[in-house]
């Protein structure tokens, strides 16, 4: 049974005799939506982008472990932003174009990306792999919500940050170069353009290079991106591009890295091929390599050790369910309330490292 | 000395003020009422943290204003935000200033060769503590930076919240170097740059960009706490600064708590923020 969505009362603003202001909220609804996706408004005459457009669900207290954002379509059916968003942004060619005026004689592949981190903040969101339905929520480290060090200069992660769809970084795959397995995880990405995202947020990415990261032994490439929607997205094409346009920002990614879990007492990462980047190509390859991963996970072809893979859309996965019993794991989680506001407990400190 | 603030108008609007009030609840200017010294003895000053760090809107005490309220700065008809210069966000300190000080700009310092900018003696405070708009702390100088914005002498005093727990451990300038390594190198390349995206070059410094040490900026403070005391004794020319205050009783512009309680009244009401242009999450590159 569906539960109601109940309007929020709008806030009222009390005006006390001394003129300052006091806040009372309004009554809270099961759950909170958002439109997270917009078609991605590229304004060309010859290609024409079909997106799907998604929308999240907020569930429990915002700051607390119980807090998750769960995903679904316009039409209301919940879906997994891990199995259920497709890689690839769909394209579609203007058929009455003629072939010969277009200057890419094939259309520009974007990706999806699902942003967990905003740009500049420091609570550890994520998508929860080990959960029904793959919510994003905080990640939880010795028994507390996780915020990620200020390592100086840094504040926070100097990039929107967040994951590929439909890809899965196999622990029992050892990349070649590295000598490392994966990390369980699907395969992460950095964008660098200068909007900054919201969490569950949906954006189509083009793929410009890739970072070969050892985080804690295990292989965690770095995809780099940026937004197609950003102004600066037709004159970037490789990460060449990156480093002419955004001096210095490449070389503090790999710093970021390094040093980043060093505050909480863990050793600097390590990188492959010596800490290079890698071009769009190659970077492409391996997404590719980890779609083909997250393909044998869904169908039950790899060990899925602890990975929850309820899905409603893939096709020959033991694990396609039905859109209403995606609807009851949603149903399960606690309701939204945001009236109690927490504060999160973000470490403001900077980690000279 | 405890002192609180008095919210005005919306956040993030032309109409937003910060105001002052003591523990008495009389409301006092932040530039001229609160004591330049939390412990002259030993050269703790206070602070008012105008900036919080992290943070772009550009706060200030509007030293034009009667009672000083802090307000948000204004550069050809829109509200100011410091730009994000790469791999900067916002400031990298809280900002602020010390109040019953003044860059006279009458006097030509000898060391930058310019006059002073007309206001308070800036600091930059590296506690790890980000403080709110308004907070008034107590500081441990530990040297100063010689600015020379837009031509005119600019110090940027550096400083550690006393209630930093490690504020122990930073006496002088050397041990934000051995502690914080790259925070000065960074402090100058923040304001060497900080206007060039609006279009203006970059800045310039006295001393080489060298940071002087603690003995040299507290001289440096003490120096710019005679300029005020001469103006707020209008021995100086205020030219168009406000002089009111509450507690400088032999000042002639000292004035009653009647007449600072009738400046807030005819402030806006506080209400809601407006939201922050996204324009402001931009960051600029440059080659270094």
């Amino acid at each position: 049974m569906m539960s109601p969505l109940l309007l929020r009362t709008p806030l009222l603003l009390l005006r006390s005799p001394l003129g300052c202001l006091a806040t009372v909220f309004g009554s809270f609804s099961a759950s909170r939506n958002k439109l997270v996706t917009q078609a991605a408004a590229v304004p060309s005459p010859v290609y024409s982008r079909k997106t799907m457009h998604y929308q999240t669900e907020e569930r429990g207290h915002p700051h607390c472990p119980d807090y998750r954002i769960y995903f679904k379509t316009t039409d209301g059916k919940y879906i997994s932003p891990f199995h259920d968003i497709a890689l690839k942004a769909e394209t579609e060619q203007d058929n009455d174009v003629p072939a010969k005026k277009s200057k890419k004689n094939e259309s520009e592949v974007l990706f999806n990306m699902v942003v967990e981190v905003p740009r500049w903040t420091n609570a550890k969101m994520e998508i929860a792999t080990k959960e029904p339905l793959n919510p994003i929520k905080q990640d939880v480290k010795k028994g507390k919500l996780r915020y990620v060090a200020n390592i100086f200069p840094h504040k926070g992660y100097i990039w929107n940050y967040g994951a590929l769809p439909q890809t899965w970084e196999d622990p029992n795959h050892t990349d070649g170069e590295t000598k490392c397995c994966g990390d369980n995880d699907p395969i992460d990405v950095c964008e660098i353009g200068t909007q900054v995202c919201f969490p569950g947020q949906v954006i189509q990415v083009k793929v410009l290079g890739i970072l070969a990261m050892i985080d804690e032994g295990e292989m965690d490439w770095k995809v780099i991106a940026i937004n197609a929607k950003d102004p600066d997205a037709k004159n970037l094409n490789s990460i060449e591009d990156v480093r002419k346009s955004r001096p210095g920002h490449l070389e503090a990614t790999v710093d970021w890295f390094r040093k980043y879990k060093v505050p909480d007492g863990k050793p600097e990462n390590q990188f492959g091929f010596k800490g290079q980047f890698k071009d769009k190509d190659f970077a492409v390859e391996i997404i590719m390599s980890t779609h083909e991963h997250w393909r044998a996970l869904v169908q039950k072809q790899t060990p899925s050790g602890g990975i929850e893979c309820k899905n409603i859309s893939c096709r020959e996965s033991p694990f396609k369910c039905s859109t209403d019993e995606a609807r009851e794991v949603v149903e399960s989680a606690p309701a939204y309330d945001g009236t109690h506001p927490v504060s999160p407990h973000v470490d403001t400190k900077w980690h000279f490292v | 000395m405890s002192v609180t603030v008095e919210e005005r108008g919306r956040p993030n609007t032309q109409d937003y003020r910060v105001f002052f009030k003591n523990s008495e609840g009389k409301y006092i200017s932040p530039f001229h009422d609160i004591p330049i010294y939390a412990n002259e003895a030993e050269n703790i000053f206070h602070a008012v943290v105008e900036v919080p760090r992290w943070t772009n809107a550009k706060m200030e005490i509007a030293t034009k204003d009667p009672l000083n309220p802090l307000k948000q700065d204004m550069k050809k008809g829109n509200l100011r935000y410091v730009a994000n210069v790469f791999p900067h966000k916002g400031y990298i300190w809280n900002y602020g200033a010390i109040p019953q000080t003044w860059e006279d700009p009458n006097h030509k310092d000898s060391d930058t060769g310019c006059c002073g900018d007309n206001d308070p003696i800036d600091i930059c405070d590296i506690g790890n503590k980000v403080c709110s708009r308004g907070e008034i702390i107590k500081v441990k100088v530990l040297g100063t930076l010689a600015l020379i914005d837009e031509g005119e002498t600019d110090w940027k005093v550096i400083v550690i919240n006393t209630e930093d727990p490690e504020a122990a451990d930073f006496n002088d300038i050397n041990d934000v170097r051995r502690l914080k390594p790259g925070y000065l190198e960074e402090t100058v390349d923040w304001f060497k740059r900080y206007k060039v995206p609006d279009g203006k070059p970059e800045n310039q410094f006295a001393f080489n960009s060298e940071f002087k040490d603690r003995d040299f900026a507290i001289e440096t403070i003490k120096s710019t706490h005679e300029f005020w005391k001469a103006l707020i004794s209008k021995s100086s020319n205020a030219g168009e600064l406000n002089c009111m205050n509450t507690s400088v009783s032999d000042s002639p512009f000292c004035c009653s708590a009647g007449d600072a309680e009738a400046v807030v009244k005819s402030a806006c009401a506080f209400g809601a923020e407006d939201p922050i242009p996204s324009s402001v999450d931009q960051w600029f590159y440059y080659e270094k």
